[in-house]
């Protein structure tokens, strides 16, 4: 088990302490994780500016058999994604502006570019590549394409800021960028 | 009684369908059990089930049984719900370079002249919450009001639809003038006194040539000229790529899009249309034997109550199986135990038969019908109840079909009928303090207007293992009417009454 030290939060993201955080975690500014939202890094996984973890929600970067989990084998998840409540992601790739609607579930082989949706309560566990704005809904998972992309969740980032330091304990950014690398 | 899974204790309604007894319904007038199938349903009124407005029958037709302001997701078949957005409004007196920049959200605070001051409209568009369709994906544009305005997509054929709709509609009225025509000249209007023209064979027409005058004739609706279809015999060869081209599924539509939208039945996504939401109505039903309504819902579509509620379950003793005291075996007695419980203000007195009991003398039919249709006139008064009255489905004969008797086993009768006391709610709360009374050795407890019973009876011998054992028998009661037919009798009137029932008792577990 990797020590809690691997997790790097960036300023101006809310990270509340309530929430699971194991392994190798950077936090990019402007996001949000929500208490008990679980993120599992058994390799390193990097999460982009301005994403919102729900509740219960849980991301996770399973090693494989044989892969190594240092820096080489990166899961980064792209900015403006949305983890709705109680969804599992265990996508291979995450690009920018996805939804992962309540409740879903998203297999490890799966490959999500940007601008996607999955529908709630769907399951993905086949190995595949959902192209940009494909929008997987209904009961029998049917995928359309989308004109543009799904609009990024500013307001509700806003809110959440405002809202969730009043009703939970955080956890301190530890790490600034500008000041990394005056060090460095 | 639990509505989630199907009941096993069944009743045969008196046109001989079994059903569960919250699927049957209780005429008080004729008096008879009557189910889905042999009562006439009745549209009582239109709504949408979105905005939940009450839509006239005759506005609903104009506008083809579909809501006005609500619409449907032509992809995933769900509610559209209507989006607003902010844009900025471009003046036309600023530069081209605002202009441009007037796309993003915030317009710049770009010069110093107060015809620049930024100022936003709210526009609305329809997005579907299941699929994240939007009127924008098909190029529908944005609308300043958010009901009221979306375009109706014209399909291709709308032209010819109307021309044909007008032609038939034309030839329709040609015929039923026509008709009366005919109907005019076959019987000629019989005067009091007869006129001068029945005796010497003049008709009017024929003076009217005589005199010299013009024809009088009615100008007769002649049907409009459509040209006709015509069958083309060439059919334009298939595109060259078709076969080389893979393809999207992405851009094709299914068939259930394409069945929702049935005029145009487009193949490409770009062409799904929001579709206006179909109505739904509330019903009523009415006893196809003596035309009482059984059920009348509430005119207003966000009421759930009933004027008028016959259910099955306020009238007839609802029989529960409880448990059977030993598991099933062909041919072994067993005993099942039965709640039985009066849902009404009136003791019943109940016996278990197992052949038809001999029926009590009816009322007279005849005399029963003429006074029940004296009270339709009443209650049917205003003159568009009437013509809706004469248009209702003709109240047919009733059916009967015979119960087929699926019963398997032997049921031993009851020593002696008993009494199934009224139902009283505030009974609930009083103290058990009842006097013991001698109860007939069958029934095991008795609680208000409830009473367990043990039946005993035997399966066939020759079920096998897995069979299921159904128990079938007449449950004769007692039941105290308190709508009377004829004028001058008031009293409630008491029938005695019988139901057959029959009981999916479970599977033979053990064989011989």
């Amino acid at each position: 088990m990797p020590a809690e030290s691997d997790i790097k939060i960036m300023p101006k993201s809310v990270v509340c302490e309530e929430s699971t955080l194991n392994g190798d975690i950077t936090i990019s500014s402007g996001c949000v994780v929500h208490p008990s939202a679980t993120i599992i890094a058994e390799a390193p996984i990097v999460l982009g500016e301005n994403c919102i973890v729900e509740e219960y929600a849980t991301i996770a970067h399973r090693l494989k058999d044989g892969a190594a989990s240092d820096a080489s084998n990166t899961l980064h998840i792209g900015a403006n994604n949305v983890f709705e409540v109680g969804c599992t992601v265990e996508a291979a790739r995450i690009g920018d502006k996805n939804v992962f609607e309540s409740k879903c579930f998203v297999g490890s082989g799966v490959t999500v570019s940007s601008g996607c949706v999955v529908g709630a309560g769907i399951q993905l566990r086949t190995a595949q590549v959902l192209p940009e704005n494909t929008i997987v809904y209904g009961r029998q998972a049917l995928q359309r394409e989308a004109i543009e992309k799904q609009g990024s969740q500013t307001l509700q980032i806003d809110f959440l800021r405002k809202v969730l330091p009043n009703y939970h304990h955080l956890r301190k950014p530890n790490y600034d960028p500008k000041k990394a690398r005056s060090v460095v | 009684m639990s509505f989630m899974q199907p009941s096993p204790v069944k009743y045969a309604c008196s046109c001989g369908i079994v059903n569960p007894i919250n699927k049957l319904f209780f005429c008080r007038h004729c008096p008879k059990l009557r189910c889905g199938y042999c009562v006439s349903h009745e549209v009582e009124s239109h709504f949408c089930s979105n905005c939940l407005e009450n839509i006239p029958s005759s506005e609903a037709r104009h506008k083809k049984n579909c809501c006005a302001n609500c619409f449907d997701c032509p992809c995933c078949h769900h509610t559209l719900s209507a989006r607003a957005t902010t844009v900025p409004v471009v003046r036309k007196t600023e530069e081209p370079k605002d202009g441009e920049s007037a796309g993003a959200a915030t317009p710049p605070p770009a010069s110093s002249k107060p015809s620049a001051v930024p100022t936003t409209k709210k526009m609305y568009y329809l997005s579907c919450l299941s699929c994240r369709w939007t009127t924008r994906d098909v190029g529908i544009p944005d609308q300043g009001v958010a009901t009221g305005t979306w375009p109706d997509n014209e399909c291709l054929y709308q032209a010819r639809f109307n021309t044909l709709m007008e032609y038939y509609q034309s030839v329709v009225l040609q015929e039923k003038q026509e008709k009366q025509e005919f109907q005019r000249r076959k019987a000629p209007k019989a005067h009091k006194f007869p006129s001068l023209t029945d005796r010497t064979g003049l008709t009017v027409s024929l003076i009217r040539r005589q005199i010299g005058w013009s024809e009088k004739n009615v100008p007769k609706t002649k049907p409009l000229n459509i040209t006709p279809a015509e069958a083309i015999s060439e059919l334009e060869d298939l595109p060259q790529d078709i076969f080389t081209q893979p393809i999207n599924l992405r851009n094709i539509t299914t068939v259930a899009q394409r069945h929702s939208q049935p005029a145009d039945q487009p193949t490409a996504v770009g062409n799904l249309y929001p579709q206006r939401r179909s109505l739904w109505i509330k019903r009523s039903l009415r006893c196809r034997q003596c035309e009482h309504n059984l059920i009348k819902p509430e005119y207003h579509p966000t009421s759930i109550k009933y004027r008028i509620q016959l259910f099955a379950s306020y009238h007839v003793p609802e029989v529960v199986m409880v448990r059977l005291e030993h598991p099933l075996e062909a041919g072994q007695s067993n005993a099942i135990l039965l709640k039985l419980s009066n849902p009404t203000m009136y003791d019943m007195t109940i016996s278990i038969l197992d052949e038809k009991p001999t029926e009590e003398p009816q009322i007279n039919p005849d005399e029963f019908q003429a006074t029940c249709k004296i009270k339709e006139e009443a209650v049917t008064s205003s003159p568009l109840m009437k013509v809706a009255a004469l248009a209702r489905q003709t109240l047919t004969k009733e059916v009967t079909r015979e119960v087929r008797d699926v019963a398997n086993a032997k049921i031993k009768l009851l020593e002696s009928e008993f009494v199934l006391n009224q139902r009283d709610d505030s009974k609930e709360f009083d103290e058990e303090v009842q006097a013991q009374t001698e109860e007939p050795n069958f029934i095991v407890w008795r609680k208000g207007n409830k009473v367990l019973l043990r039946l005993q009876f035997t399966p066939a011998a020759e079920l096998e293992v897995n069979d299921v054992v159904t128990l079938g028998f007449f449950m004769q009661y007692t039941y105290v009417n308190t709508v009377s037919n004829t004028a001058e009798k008031k009293e409630p009137t008491t029938h005695t009454l019988s139901s057959r029932l029959f009981i999916d008792a479970g599977r033979i577990e053990k064989g011989n």
